[in-house]
């Protein structure tokens, strides 16, 4: 073994720079993998961790009080494998305390724990007596100014002060009181919490309820896979596009190890040769190979395990804040597969080759060099030599032809390299075109903020100016913005924070009036509400919730109980965000004022002088900032993308670079003639260039098709696990001038691979390739 | 303006020495050929021929002294401008041919005119020309794995003739061929050299020199030792 090791040991400090390209290839991959698979383990691992730790229920039923008894609940949910209630259920609005926390979904619950959805008081106690309530909040969490003894006014009921702070993983209530309290609070509701010994799929869940709810008096239902999918939906969308790019990458990593053992091979035939003649065997010959071709491959895994976690545990920990769960990572097993899997894979490909250098006999390997090689692709070359080229560029065409097998290897690093980059340009713009489509520019609309919201203390800021109030009526306020020269299109606003029944299922309500067509959410599917009781909502808001269009939900308003139908589907990403018309809002708080109004300008007006005529007429209207644009998720994923391409490109033009440098070193003589009788090393940089330019070109043709296939299974996997839709916006991204500049980045990677090697091999001594024999 | 002694010559070396990180390879070397000269340089391994026969062919530069080949001082080129003199000034035949494996024998040779910017047609119309007067008319479209030695360095001397150069330079021509093929590329050189081309052959092989060159060097660690005229054997 000693030997071997030393004669591996030989060949490692004599391909230096092709150690360095195998250990930066799989270093490259290793770390995609990583990203990928940790990305993967830990999307559901925060959920699933606080979910089985606190018994979470996998079905919370909000019932009637006025439809069903405690009794019957109780003998219905016999049913189950587990249960617990019925607790009464109370909307509280708080409204009219001094810190506004919307309306609370309350439920009386006379201790924590229990056989369904244990509570964790993490800060303060339980409520024990009346007058206490307990605020459903996430381990952690700044809560700003709600603290432990804060107190909330309930209208026309008691003063409950804040003497804890529980998490509830199945989302079961905004707040906690005691059973006794919540009789105070005029609760409509039973809740109930299920958990059943079958639980996997959507049908687990449906057979559950309809053996347990199966009757009149249901308000709504909550399944923990609805919540679940909506605490993975953040890091779900990562993960389609890092497997991809993870397989692309160790794919890129086989093919280059393969392409660099195998040119160890041929280049070292003689060193094999001289191997066998001193006495190595055949399976010590081929250990030599695999360990030059494991050290690096090692060294590279390693760092690419640790470089992945260094990069994946900042999003996987931006992930978890939400669920509660601490110091939460991936499973060791991501690590474990790519610390022993990788070093495998790149042994598997230097099998093949390794095994040719197993099987040459010693007199064939030593003469290798020594005798004249038969020249291949005879053809080709005399065809190219006849065309009206330079000579440098016709030579360098042929090269491909003389070693098909290592271009082929090559040229399938350029295509997947092609790929990549298509596939993450094609994400990229996906990603920002869906962007500017639910959260719409706002260069063009002035959106302008209208007094004291219904309702509501206040929207401004703690602490920021008062607003004054608007010295116009809201009808006079719509027809003076219609009547300015810069306004092309009015939408007046207001927005009410609702209740969708059965657990802690908020949603804010947008009523709409004016031209919703030009500034209001793009309808998807059905029509933008036109009548009372009828509302649009986004697919993340439907599948959230589990609607589908044409359902109605019992929604509480201010304390009213009203039946809502789903009319539309609208493309927006918040999955707490459903739009009405004006008339929903006139029916359920006639002569409420707008909120704000959005105007949509007429081209070339100017912002600053348009505001300023609306606050001449209004001061009560006050202009807001310009919105942001992009989403935090959108600016990692199109960073994320960013960084692999640049790197799997990267991995790509090594595999480039590595073919150049074996065809430079093979025909270090042949470059030696052609400086000896005139070449230039201009010309022979050219020549060796073009060689993989042409590799480049055919790469970028086979890679860019494939890129954008890629793309059409990805970018709907994207939206799926982001619970978004895929709309053709995010489909329909490659356009002509993209799709030519994305032609050209198969030559890129070819130019940049080859440049340097080319360009070392255009210095090659002649003297010393072609005296010294 | 340049002498009429300095026209004629077609190499001058003046006081050329090669240092290398241990050693001194030519150690101020002068040495003139004239047009139409067949010069054979002659040495023991080491003594520092084929480092002469660099500094002519502009493969390699000299530590000091001057090298001027047709005019062309070497020392003062760029590396294009020493690939461009190589190009049009002088052909160069090795001891292992160098033939590219890809390329036909005629490809071979016409590859040189074409680096010169000569259309690929007129270059090997000139190729097959060479093929003729060089007796391999029949193996122009063979590649070089398939021609004996002989006929490789054959080729490799079309291919150093094909821009007409002012100076061939062949290092150990015959080295690695057989009797019966070295004595033909013996003739070859002889005929060349009598048609007037001017000749720098590096080698061992004395029958070589004595049958082809018209004056004999002979390098001792990097000094000239003796300089020999000789009749040639024919």
């Amino acid at each position: 073994m000693n030997a071997v090791w030393t004669a591996a040991r030989a060949a490692i400090r004599r391909r230096k720079l092709q150690t360095i390209v195998i250990g930066v290839v799989v270093w490259a991959a290793t770390a995609t993998t990583v990203m990928a698979l940790g990305l993967l383990d830990a999307s559901a691992a925060p959920f699933d961790r606080a979910f089985a730790q606190q018994s979470g229920a996998h079905l919370v039923v909000a019932f009637d009080q006025a439809k069903v008894t405690e009794a019957r609940l109780t003998e219905a949910a016999r049913h189950a494998e587990s249960s617990a209630g019925p607790f009464g259920q109370a909307s509280i609005d708080t409204s009219d305390s001094d810190t506004f926390l919307g309306s609370l979904t309350t439920v009386g619950r006379a201790d924590p724990g229990g056989p369904v959805d244990r509570l964790n008081v993490w800060n303060g106690r339980w409520a024990t007596a009346p007058g206490e309530i307990v605020l459903n909040r996430t381990p952690g969490a700044d809560s700003g100014r709600i603290k432990v003894g804060l107190s909330i006014t309930v209208p026309r009921g008691p003063a409950l002060t804040v003497v804890g702070f529980a998490y509830s993983v199945s989302g079961s209530a905004d707040a906690w009181v005691t059973p006794g309290q919540v009789r105070d609070l005029r609760p409509t509701a039973y809740q109930m919490l299920y958990r059943f010994a079958h639980a996997t799929t959507a049908a687990d869940i449906s057979a559950g309820q309809t053996a347990v709810a199966g009757m009149d008096g249901v308000l709504g239902s909550l399944s923990y896979l609805t919540v679940r999918d909506k605490a993975t939906s953040e890091m779900g969308v990562f993960i389609p596009f890092l497997m991809v790019f993870g397989i692309l990458g160790v794919v890129v990593a086989v093919l280059i190890v393969a392409n660099v053992v195998s040119g160890a091979v041929v280049a070292g035939l003689r060193h094999i040769g001289v191997l066998k003649a001193l006495g190595f065997t055949p399976n010590q010959v081929m250990a030599v190979y695999l360990a030059m071709v494991s050290v690096p491959a090692v060294a590279g895994c390693v760092l690419g395990t640790i470089t992945g976690n260094v990069f994946t545990q900042p999003v996987v920990a931006d992930a978890i804040e939400g669920f509660g769960v601490e110091n939460i990572s991936f499973a060791p097993w991501v690590n474990v597969v790519a610390v022993l899997g990788m070093p495998v894979l790149v042994a598997l490909a230097a099998l093949l080759p390794a095994l040719r250098a197993r099987r040459l006999s010693a007199a064939q390997a030593i003469s290798a060099g020594s005798t004249q090689r038969v020249g291949r692709a005879l053809r080709v070359q005399r065809w190219l030599s006849g065309l009206r080229l330079p000579r440098s560029v016709s030579l360098g065409l042929g090269m491909p032809f003389a070693r098909p097998a290592r271009s082929f290897l090559t040229m399938a690093a350029v295509v997947l390299g092609v790929t990549i980059v298509t596939l993450a340009v094609g994400v990229t713009m996906s990603v920002i075109a869906y962007n500017d489509a639910v959260r719409p520019s706002y260069d063009n609309r002035v959106e302008l903020l209208a007094g004291r919201p219904p309702g509501m203390p206040a929207m401004v800021e703690p602490g920021g100016p008062p607003l004054p109030a608007a010295t116009l009526s809201d009808s006079e306020d719509e027809s003076m913005l219609r009547s300015l020269p810069g306004t092309a299109s009015v939408l007046a606003v207001s927005r009410l924070t609702t209740q969708v029944s059965g657990g802690t299922q908020e949603a804010e309500i947008g009523f709409h009036r004016g031209d919703t067509a030009a500034l209001g959410p793009r309808v998807l599917a059905g029509h933008f509400p036109d009548g009372p009781g009828q509302v649009a909502a986004p697919s993340r808001f439907l599948n959230q919730r589990g609607f589908k269009l044409g359902d109605t939900f019992t929604a509480e308003l201010r304390g009213n109980r009203t039946q809502l139908t789903i009319v539309g589907v609208v493309l927006t990403n918040n999955a707490d965000q459903i739009f009405a018309a004006w008339d929903t809002l006139e029916q359920l708080m006639p002569g409420t004022r707008a909120q704000s109004y959005q105007v949509g300008l007429r081209p070339g007006t100017d912002r600053q002088a348009f505001t300023s005529a609306v606050t001449a007429k209004d001061p009560g209207l006050r202009a807001l900032p310009p919105r942001e644009g992009a989403s935090s998720t959108a600016v990692i994923i199109t960073s994320t993308a960013t960084i692999l391409t640049v790197l799997l490109g990267a991995v790509a033009a090594l595999g480039v670079f590595n073919t150049v440098l074996l065809n430079a070193r093979e025909r270090r003589r042949d470059l030696g003639m052609l400086k000896s009788i005139g070449m230039t090393p201009r010309q022979v940089t050219v020549m060796l260039v073009t060689s993989m330019g042409a590799l480049g070109v055919v790469g970028g043709l086979v890679g860019l098709p494939l890129g954008v296939a890629v793309h059409q299974v990805v970018a709907p996997a994207m939206a799926r696990a982001g619970q978004a839709d895929a709309v053709d916006v995010i489909m329909d991204v490659y356009h002509a001038p993209v799709l030519a500049l994305l032609a050209l980045v198969g030559i890129l990677i070819a130019v940049l691979g080859a440049l340097v090697p080319a360009r070392g091999a255009a210095r090659i001594s002649i003297a010393a390739v072609l005296h010294n024999e | 303006m340049r002498s009429e002694d300095e026209h004629d010559a077609v190499v001058r070396l003046t006081a050329v020495r090669k240092e290398y990180s241990d050693s001194v390879a030519l150690d101020g070397v002068s040495l003139t050929i004239e047009a139409g000269e067949a010069v054979a340089v002659m040495g023991p391994s080491g003594s520092g021929k084929s480092t002469l026969l660099n500094m002519v062919a502009g493969l390699d530069r000299p530590t000091s002294g001057s090298v001027v080949v047709h005019g062309n001082d070497l020392t003062t080129l760029s590396e294009t401008g020493l690939a461009v003199f190589r190009r049009h000034k002088i052909g160069m035949i090795f001891q292992f041919f160098n033939l590219l494996d890809d390329l036909s024998a005629l490809d071979n040779v016409a590859l040189a005119a074409q680096l010169t910017g000569t259309p690929a047609g007129q270059a090997r119309k000139r190729a097959v020309e060479l093929f003729g007067e060089l007796g391999i008319a029949g193996r122009r479209n063979i590649y070089p794995a398939q021609l004996s030695g002989g006929e490789r360095q054959r080729v490799a001397v079309a291919r150093a003739l094909m821009n007409r150069p002012a100076l061939l330079l062949a290092d150990e021509p015959t080295g690695a061929l057989d009797s019966r093929s070295g004595e033909q590329v013996m003739d070859l050189l002889l005929d060349l050299n009598q048609i007037g081309q001017t000749l720098l052959l590096v080698t061992h092989d004395e029958r070589l020199a004595t049958r082809c060159a018209s004056r004999v060097v002979e390098v001792v660690d990097g000094r000239i030792a003796r300089e020999n005229s000789l009749e040639r054997t024919l």
